[in-house]
């Protein structure tokens, strides 16, 4: 048996939670498997649980995926998720999908349940990993985060060696605020719009793919004079008619 | 926003509930009115936490509905979903006049705050005089260590120690906690302290607890210490809230209510221009 190759993929935004009437970032994980029927775990942590978001999961995967989620908040109810053995749950599955909302308290949360350690464990045994906004911020070194006063530093899970920014398109002053990180010494990195994907094999950056053309993704490095920004090569996905939007790019 | 001085421990106060207030009795007001009284401000600002439960629309829903016509000016505090990115948390948290927390799992309490440092401007807080409420996980977290259901069944958990002793909640609601907390209390795995029923708040001043309330009759508090690895327990009287009229805040007549809510709005245009 070759050994598990560890995948990640980053959403820069998008997926189920935010593209409404497009599937092709979210089918292009389920790809990754290689499972008809692949078993996947939703993590809707960084949202504190939020049941409209573990509503929408199901609603998404049931009819394809074996799914099931984990609940941080509710682990006194027993029942509705999954209770009893957290790791061994996780261990056993294909992809791991985790939410969007804040990534500090997500952090938090999953270091105080250990949870930090079991997904670096899943990644190694080859479970895809994978989502949007703090569900992309949280596999890097460093990312940057917003939330309350200016974007600052945060420390992720560092299993990909790099700085990772999100919605990069979406909201401007990040752009100004990871530039200036970047030039002040945070990793070199990765900065995603939203409906982008970043692939990873391993630690290394395989294949840029996106759910609507004319999106884009950099990688941010420090230079002489401040940053150097390089787009990326994105293949928009469903280009064989499945999504015309796409077809007309 | 001036620093605030730092007051001396009697005048830090603490309200731990077992349980009750707005997101247990809806239809009874006495354990917040309770709270909002312990502020000197004759209209305190007062922030609500609800972390614990991953501050769920339900927590924060109950929460304007119990304070939005009270003499006061109430907040809440996400640190889930992106609300306000013009002030830093220290600001938020350092300009109360009362901190309520909310319950739900003291696990991820603990660590969400301590991921934000959230937990030091929360002892800054207390050192300059904000009132220090919470019930469930959000009275345990203030002691040296509670019981928690964080992770399923009862376990002990560490606090932030700003009370000497452990607490443990629902001792009426929740059966199953109170022989959990009993044997670490035995055992020595956590210090003596306090089992408090639903509907009972401790009042601290300083370090030392000053004043047992409840919100309705038939309920109360013990503390139980070992002593030479033997249980010594000794039930607490709680004075029943309401039935004196002490500890009550004043209703409002509506005209008072609409030149706040003008007061309110004015602030928040001047604090955002």
């Amino acid at each position: 048996m070759p050994a598990p190759i560890p995948q990640i993929v980053a959403l820069g935004g998008g997926g189920f939670s935010m593209e409404r009437d497009n599937s092709l970032l979210d089918d292009f994980v389920l790809s990754l498997t290689g499972a008809a029927r692949p078993r996947m775990c939703f993590l809707p942590t960084a949202s504190g649980d939020a049941d409209h978001y573990v509503v929408r999961f199901y609603r998404r995967f049931s009819a394809t995926c074996k799914t099931s989620h984990v609940s941080l908040f509710r682990r006194d109810q027993g029942a509705e998720g999954v209770e009893d053995d957290l790791a061994s749950h996780l261990l056993a599955q294909d992809v791991i999908y985790v939410g969007g909302g804040n990534v500090v308290s997500m952090l938090g949360a999953w270091r105080a349940h250990g949870l930090d350690t079991v997904l670096r464990q899943a990644w190694y045994e080859g479970i895809v990993l994978c989502g949007p906004s703090a569900g992309s911020l949280c596999w890097f070194d460093e990312a940057l985060s917003a939330f309350h006063g200016a974007p600052r530093r945060v420390r992720g899970l560092g299993l990909l060696p790099y700085s990772n920014c999100v919605h990069y398109d979406a909201e401007p002053a990040r752009r100004a605020e990871y530039h200036r990180l970047v030039g002040d010494g945070m990793r070199p990195g990765f900065a995603v719009e939203d409906g982008v994907a970043l692939h990873f094999r391993g630690t290394l950056l395989e294949r840029v793919v996106s759910s609507r053309p004319g999106r884009r993704a950099y990688r941010v490095e420090p230079a002489v004079d401040g940053v150097v920004e390089t787009p990326l090569e994105v293949a928009c996905l469903g280009t064989d008619a499945v999504h015309p939007e796409c077809a007309a790019a | 926003m001036s620093p605030r001085p730092t007051v001396a421990l009697e005048h830090r106060l603490i309200f731990a509930m077992g349980g009750g207030g707005f997101t247990m009795e809806p239809a009874n007001p006495l354990l917040d009115d309770f709270v909002l009284s312990l502020a000197s401000a004759r209209e305190p600002r007062i922030l609500f936490l609800p972390t614990a439960s991953g501050d769920t629309t339900g927590q924060i829903n109950a929460f304007q509905a119990r304070f939005a016509g009270r003499a006061c000016v109430p907040e809440y505090l996400s640190l889930f979903r992106l609300r306000d990115i013009e002030r830093t948390l220290a600001e938020v948290v350092l300009d109360q006049d009362i901190v309520y927390v909310g319950g739900g799992s003291m696990r991820n309490l603990l660590a969400i705050w301590h991921a934000h440092g959230l937990d030091r401007l929360l002892v800054q807080a207390w050192q300059v005089g904000t009132v220090l409420a919470g019930l469930s996980a959000g009275a345990m977290c203030w002691f040296e260590g509670g019981v928690t259901r964080s992770s399923g069944p009862p376990a002990t958990m560490d606090g932030l120690g700003l009370l000497k002793g452990s607490l443990t909640v629902h001792a009426d609601g929740e059966p199953e906690r109170l022989p959990v907390w009993l044997a670490s209390v035995r055992n020595g795995a956590l210090p003596g302290g306090w089992a408090v029923d639903d509907g009972v708040g401790l009042l601290f001043r300083g370090e030392r607890l000053q004043r047992v309330v409840s919100s309705r009759p038939g309920t109360g508090a013990q503390r139980v210490d070992a002593i030479a690895g033997e249980l010594v327990r000794c039930r607490l009287e709680p004075e029943l809230l309401g039935a004196t009229g002490r500890g009550r805040a004043p209703s409002l007549d509506e005209d008072v209510q609409e030149m706040r809510r003008v007061q309110r709005l004015r602030r928040s245009i001047i604090g955002k221009g």
